[in-house]
């Protein structure tokens, strides 16, 4: 009762920002960044496990952001900065003007976006759940984007028809993915497995719930 | 998209937003529109943001899905000060006249760096704030326990 836990991501230091920069642009090694990485996260669950908390996370340390780095992991996508994306949106103007609204770093902020069959080359989170496991016998838990977010951001028409007719078609695969991940988190003893949907806000409470998300 | 897993405990986060530290860029409203979307969903926890007033009154959820485990949000993520343990009892107190102390879960309202290059606090603040949280939850389970 009374569990302490935290929603996921931890701030990212400076050498981890460079490391995540380099190995995007591939002047860093898998290896290398792994191993910057690596000490990171010991240091983010070092801190939870100081503080006390009762279920731990990775602090999302390897990731871009919270559901980009699936670009990482599936074929069929590529991680793209809302700027690069701009060009091949039908409502350029629109979403320009909610970006500059609502401040949000069109440069900063990237997106996984379908660019054609989606498929799961490597585990979303299961590894980074075995390396914390390694680090503490406390519950710990992963967090994942949920299959909304992840379908209404990874559609991108003009990428997107390169493997899919539509948006549904390519959400039945989004939740294929992420059945195969959930089967493999229960077997290695997930304490608990959180989707996160920040995308239903936006579509209750902004005005033009047709546009874009960007989050 | 979670059949079959009822074994797993899942939960689903929501929130108004986490990309930017000025509190009137970020989106304001009770869950209360979400509450059929919710009730239809399999998921054990709702970990929902409650720090900021922006999120409403916990009665909306309370009310409607008091069968659910509240991952309750105690602390903003996107602020320099540490939140109070009397700030944090008293928000988890608010929660439980409509949830068991075993269905509570003491949480931040977001991560502290949903996107890397746009992280919203440094560690020392997010630290202090984890430290917030477990002095609450030593005195709530001293209390309700």
């Amino acid at each position: 009762m009374f569990d302490v836990t935290q929603v996921g991501s931890w701030p990212r230091s400076r050498p981890l920002l460079r490391a995540l920069r380099d190995h995007r642009t591939g002047r860093m090694s898998r290896e290398a960044f792994d191993a910057v990485a690596d000490g990171e996260v010991r240091r983010c669950v070092q801190h939870q496990l100081d503080a006390g908390v009762d279920i731990i996370v990775d602090g999302e340390q390897r990731r871009d952001n919270f559901y980009s780095f699936i670009t990482d992991k599936l074929d069929g996508t590529r991680l793209m900065s809302l700027a690069e994306m701009l060009d091949v949106l039908e409502d350029k103007s629109g979403f320009e003007e909610m970006l500059d609204t609502l401040d949000v770093p069109a440069s900063a902020i990237r997106n996984p976006t379908c660019v054609g069959k989606v498929t799961r080359r490597e585990p979303l989170v299961a590894d980074d759940l075995r390396f914390v496991q390694q680090l503490t016998d406390k519950p710990v838990k992963v967090t994942l984007p949920g299959p909304y977010l992840l379908t209404r951001s990874m559609w991108v028409t003009a990428y997107s028809k390169a493997g899919y007719s539509d948006k549904t078609e390519m959400a039945e695969d989004v939740v294929a993915i992420l059945r195969d991940e959930l089967a493999e988190l229960e077997a290695l003893g997930a304490a608990f497995v959180q989707f996160d949907e920040p995308v239903l806000t936006e579509i209750v409470f902004s005005e033009d719930n047709d546009r874009r998300t960007f989050m | 998209m979670i059949e079959g897993f009822e074994g797993l405990r899942t939960g689903i986060h929501v929130c108004r937003g986490n990309w930017s530290r000025r509190e009137d860029v970020l989106l304001t409203g009770d869950y209360e529109p979400l509450v059929p979307a919710f009730a239809a969903m399999n998921v054990r926890q709702l970990v929902l943001e409650y720090a900021t007033p922006r999120a409403g009154d916990i009665a909306v959820i309370g009310r409607a899905l008091a069968d659910r485990e509240l991952g309750l949000g105690v602390v903003n993520p996107r602020t320099a000060e540490a939140e109070s343990v009397d700030f944090i009892v008293d928000k988890a107190e608010q929660a439980l006249r409509w949830f068991t102390p075993e269905r509570l879960v003491l949480n931040t309202d977001c991560g502290f760096g949903c996107f890397a290059n746009r992280c919203v606090n440094d560690e020392h603040t997010a630290v202090a704030k984890l430290k917030s949280m477990v002095a609450a939850s030593r005195m709530l389970r001293e209390r309700y326990g």
